[in-house]
């Protein structure tokens, strides 16, 4: 592996270990948050995360906020995983630049994928339920916050990913063959 | 596969090994391994060229095509 390409992917571990530590927090926090409210302190609702006040959810159903509340946890803890496979691939050092086309590459970039998708559906699921809520004149935080914005991105990453695994695919065999070629 | 390779039958022939083979080829053993048990899925031309020279033999002496009866 060159020194160039080293330092990216060094880089790039780093980036994902902070990002996966960030998303980690938060998933806990979206969780204990949740149980928090529930079971102990309906106080909680109040400051449920950074700027994400689900008070006015809380008082106006319960089973409303425990449904917005599930997405938020679905959706954190997929993109925790997401992370931890990212994490895990650096950190197996399984991206060998100079056989990249491989099954372990493939296997990762399927679980990407499918990961991508299930994040853009819950999220548009959250999406269009928050919206549902704040027709009935619940007012709860904007989709940003609540960090169930930006399904069509997810859905178009996992789609793409997906794709590009069926490339590797064909990669894979032909590097095979290049391998058995004497 | 209906191609048949015959690399260990000639080098038994030319009293050959295959250690020997791969010094005067200048192929690894791992390669002329897979070239002799089968394994390889193409060969290039100049490494038959220079097997068939070093074996003093020609390419179908080599290569063989065997039907195989499903």
């Amino acid at each position: 592996m060159s020194s160039k390409a080293d330092c990216i992917f060094k880089a790039l571990n780093i980036v994902s270990w902070i990002i996966f530590v960030g998303v980690c927090i938060e998933a806990g926090g979206f969780i204990f948050n949740t149980f928090f409210t529930l079971l102990l302190n309906p106080v909680g609702a109040i400051r449920f995360w950074t700027e994400v006040n689900l008070s006015e959810l809380y008082y106006y159903n319960q089973r409303d906020y425990v449904t917005v509340t599930s997405l938020m946890i679905i959706v954190a803890v997929m993109r925790a995983l997401m992370f931890y496979f990212i994490v895990k691939i650096f950190h197996e050092k399984k991206l060998n630049l100079s056989q990249p086309f491989n099954e372990t590459v493939r296997r990762f970039i399927l679980r990407i994928a499918y990961l991508g998708l299930g994040i853009g559906l819950f999220s548009f699921w959250g999406a269009k339920y928050s919206e549902g809520l704040v027709n009935k004149g619940v007012k709860i935080p904007d989709l940003q916050y609540l960090r169930l914005g930006g399904a069509d991105v997810w859905l178009f990453m996992g789609i793409t990913l997906l794709i590009i695994a069926q490339i590797f695919k064909k990669g894979i065999e032909l590097q095979n063959e290049n391998d058995l070629t004497v | 596969m209906s191609i048949i390779v015959n690399l260990d039958v000639m080098m038994a022939k030319r009293k050959m090994s295959l250690n020997e083979l791969s010094e005067k080829v200048d192929l690894t053993l791992s390669n002329l391994s897979i070239l002799k048990t089968g394994k390889a899925k193409a060969i290039r031309f100049t490494t038959l060229e220079v097997i068939c020279k070093v074996l003093n033999c020609q390419p179908g002496d080599i290569l063989e095509y065997r039907e195989i009866e499903k």
